[in-house]
């Protein structure tokens, strides 16, 4: 436990997990002093998680996230889906629709595999270099409260830290969110417990039998082979740089209260898959070999839950950031992007209030209103379609999995996600158009980061001495195009700025269009996938090998000082 | 002995101390908190629940959020005891 720390501070965050990080990076950037307090000894040690970050946290998150060059551990282009039929008879039917088309993929991806302890470092790591203190090994056991306000922190040994905002970063247990009294308890219908295995597997391997696809697997409860019951339970398989997670998460109850033996249950799913399923059998069994096996409760479908839903997430003093205020929606893979939108709005208001020297309630309501009409934490929070997925289970309607499976996991996704991701898209360019430039560095820098963190070629990946000379004719096209793109963006930004403002009305009618006329284009994007697939391999292998030998400042990494 | 063996990955700092707790005056000894358990933590002894050991608690908060008595009395074990990983 560290003794220098000050009495108070304008900010104090609970947790160095994704959200906590970024909300302290946010309040220390613009000048607020901002303390950090995370139990674990080493940063993201007890976050246990199986990692696929979504590409929109990236695209619409915080800007240090985008424009830095974060420890990831595999871009994902596609989702596989298996649905079990009879695993006896080996009938299994895969919905591979949801791939990202050649020759831009992998490294313009669907969202980036990465293990917790490494990115919350680093993110911990920048929120430093922007003036934060980070303390570790050190447990927020209350919360000083007075006229029904919360005024700052109880650490383990007794010792107080006023704070003018609270900033609650704790994960899903929330118990400090229950302690304040903003949030009940979650009742264990709505939470799942993961059991994560973590395997090694050499790099080659996994690019043979994964490529950059993450697995899903959907079975009904008498194959045992994935947990049926619950909220949307699951199966997936993530392939990293070299090792994958295995991750099975089970209910711990279900509607009518009964309490799984989840020691039994875990073991039978894990048997089951490595034993009868083909391709783990054969491909992944003789080349794999556990390293880790973990586990941790997550809540899921808080959102489908009225009750839960209409909690608030703040109170005078405190704001709930990430899944500390139920923003977890792990079953689509999403609850990372929620902490880091939250984070950053919760960031902005905490400054708003502050400057205002008004941290009430009444204040601070307008973070729940913003996060509440923020489209994608907005969809993530309540689309319907898993909680349909789970009904599809437990009547046994196998036209019905297929549907929500494809729904959620497969090119039907698009159709409901188009709108708010419009949205955002629309309000990110208002704010500076330029982004859409970012984005394309941004898709470079992190293959070629994740390629050169995976090879012997070390020496390309550190700082580099750039001179005249040292890049080749393509690198130079592509600094160009991006300074002209930039140039042109900004020169047009009042039109854009309009344009977009055009577009609302129309971003609210995606959805419907877009699941209209699925039947359409789903058909010919996939015609499209397989002739890309034969067709584009030349092109796709140029454009990598011109990506991992590019110097790293051609995507725009920065040189780093270390701190 | 906690071994690698059976948590490979995992590794236990300190020796946390009592960070959960059942209250016997609440619990109903329904058995909800060692069916979820993964760590083997509880044991029923005359019809209510108590901690065997907290040995191997990844600190997953099952038991809390099982517990429809609220018996289990959960908090962090102190000073980043408790487990540690690398691969989450
Ligand atoms: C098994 C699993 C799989 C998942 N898969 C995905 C996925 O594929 N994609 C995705 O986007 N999301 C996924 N998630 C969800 C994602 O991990 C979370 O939504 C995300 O970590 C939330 O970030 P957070 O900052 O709110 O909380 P966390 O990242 O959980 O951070 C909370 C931090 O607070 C610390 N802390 C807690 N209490 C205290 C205290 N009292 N004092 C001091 N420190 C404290 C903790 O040690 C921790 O470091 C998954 C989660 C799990 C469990
Ligand atoms: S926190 Fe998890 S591992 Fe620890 S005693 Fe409770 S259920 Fe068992
Ligand atoms: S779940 Fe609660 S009531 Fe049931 S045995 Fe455990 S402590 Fe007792």
């Amino acid at each position: 436990m560290d003794c220098t720390l000050r009495e108070s501070y304008d900010v104090v965050v609970v947790g160095a997990g994704f959200g906590g990080t970024a909300a302290a990076h946010h309040t220390a950037r613009h000048g607020l002093s901002t303390l950090v307090i995370e139990r674990a000894e080493n940063i993201g040690e007890k976050i246990i998680s199986g990692l696929t970050i979504p590409i929109y946290g990236f695209l619409f998150g915080p800007g240090f996230i985008r424009d830095g060059t974060p420890p990831i551990e595999r871009p994902v282009d596609g989702i596989i889906n298996y649905i079990v039929t009879d695993i006896d008879r080996e009938e299994i039917v895969i919905d591979d629709t949801l791939r990202f088309p050649k020759p831009f993929a992998p490294i313009f991806s669907f969202g980036y595999n990465a293990y917790c302890a490494d990115f919350c470092q680093w993110q911990a790591d920048e929120a430093v270099r922007v003036g934060a203190e980070v303390v570790t090994k050190t447990v927020v056991s209350d919360l000083i409260i007075e006229g029904g306000s919360v005024r700052g922190v109880v650490l383990e040994d007794g010792r107080n830290i006023a704070a003018k905002i609270v900033i609650n970063a704790e994960g899903s247990q929330g118990l400090l969110s229950v302690k304040a009294g903003i949030r009940k308890k979650y009742p264990p219908r709505v939470i799942s417990l993961a059991d994560t295995y973590d395997y090694t597997m050499k790099k080659g391997d996994v690019d043979r039998i994964f490529g950059h696809s993450i697995r899903f697997l959907w079975a009904w409860d008498e194959q045992n082979m994935a947990p049926p019951l619950g909220y949307g339970n699951g199966l997936m398989v993530w392939p990293y740089g070299e090792s994958l997670h295995f991750m099975q998460d089970q209910c711990l109850a279900m509607d009518d209260g009964t309490v799984q033996n989840l020691k039994k249950r875990f073991e039978t799913y894990h048997k089951n898959v490595v034993e009868k399923l083909p391709w783990w059998r054969d491909d992944v069994e003789a080349k794999a070999e556990l390293r880790a096996h973990t586990w941790q409760c997550f809540e899921i479908f808080v959102g489908l839950d009225d009750e839960l839903r209409a909690m608030p997430l703040s109170t005078g003093g405190m704001l709930l950031v990430g899944d500390a205020g139920g923003l977890e929606s792990t079953e689509l893979c999403d609850g990372v992007p929620a902490a880091w939108f939250s984070a950053e709005i919760a960031g902005r208001v905490a400054r708003e209030a502050i400057e205002a020297g008004d941290v009430s309630e009444d204040f601070l309501s307008r973070y729940d209103r913003e996060i509440r009409n923020h489209p994608i934490i907005a969809w993530s929070i309540t689309a319907p379609h898993r909680y349909l997925l789970r009904n599809a289970q437990q009547d046994h309607d196998l036209g019905s999995l297929r549907k929500y499976v494809h729904a959620g996991w497969g090119f039907g996704a698009l159709a409901h996600t188009v709108s708010p991701l419009f949205r955002v898209f629309l309000s990110a360019i208002r704010q500076d158009p330029r982004v859409l430039t970012s984005w394309v560095r941004m898709f470079f820098r992190n293959y070629r980061h994740w390629h050169h963190s995976y090879s012997d070629d070390v020496s390309s990946c550190g700082d580099e001495v750039i001179r005249p000379g040292d890049r080749s004719v393509g690198e130079y096209i592509f600094i160009f195009l991006m300074w002209w793109s930039d140039l042109v963006l900004t020169v047009f930004w009042p039109v854009l700025w309009t344009m977009s403002y055009l577009f609302v009305p129309f971003a609210f009618l995606m959805k419907a269009i877009a699941g209209f006329m699925v039947w359409l284009y789903e058909p010919l994007y996939v015609r499209l996938l397989g002739r890309l697939d034969t067709s584009a391999v030349g092109m796709t292998e140029a454009l990598i090998r011109f990506t991992v030998k590019a110097r790293a400042a051609t995507f725009g990494a920065k040189k780093r000082r270390e701190p | 002995m906690r071994t690698t063996d059976t948590f490979p990955g995992v590794r236990w700092v300190g020796e946390p101390e009592l960070f959960i707790r059942i209250d016997p005056k609440k619990c109903t000894g329904c058995g909800g908190c060692l069916k979820v358990c993964l760590a083997g933590c509880f044991e029923i002894v005359e019809k209510t629940a108590r901690v065997r050991s907290l040995e191997w608690c990844m600190e997953c908060s099952a038991c809390w959020y099982v517990c429809p008595q609220d018996a289990v009395e959960f908090s962090w074990p102190k000073g980043g005891s408790g487990f540690h990983t690398r691969f989450g």
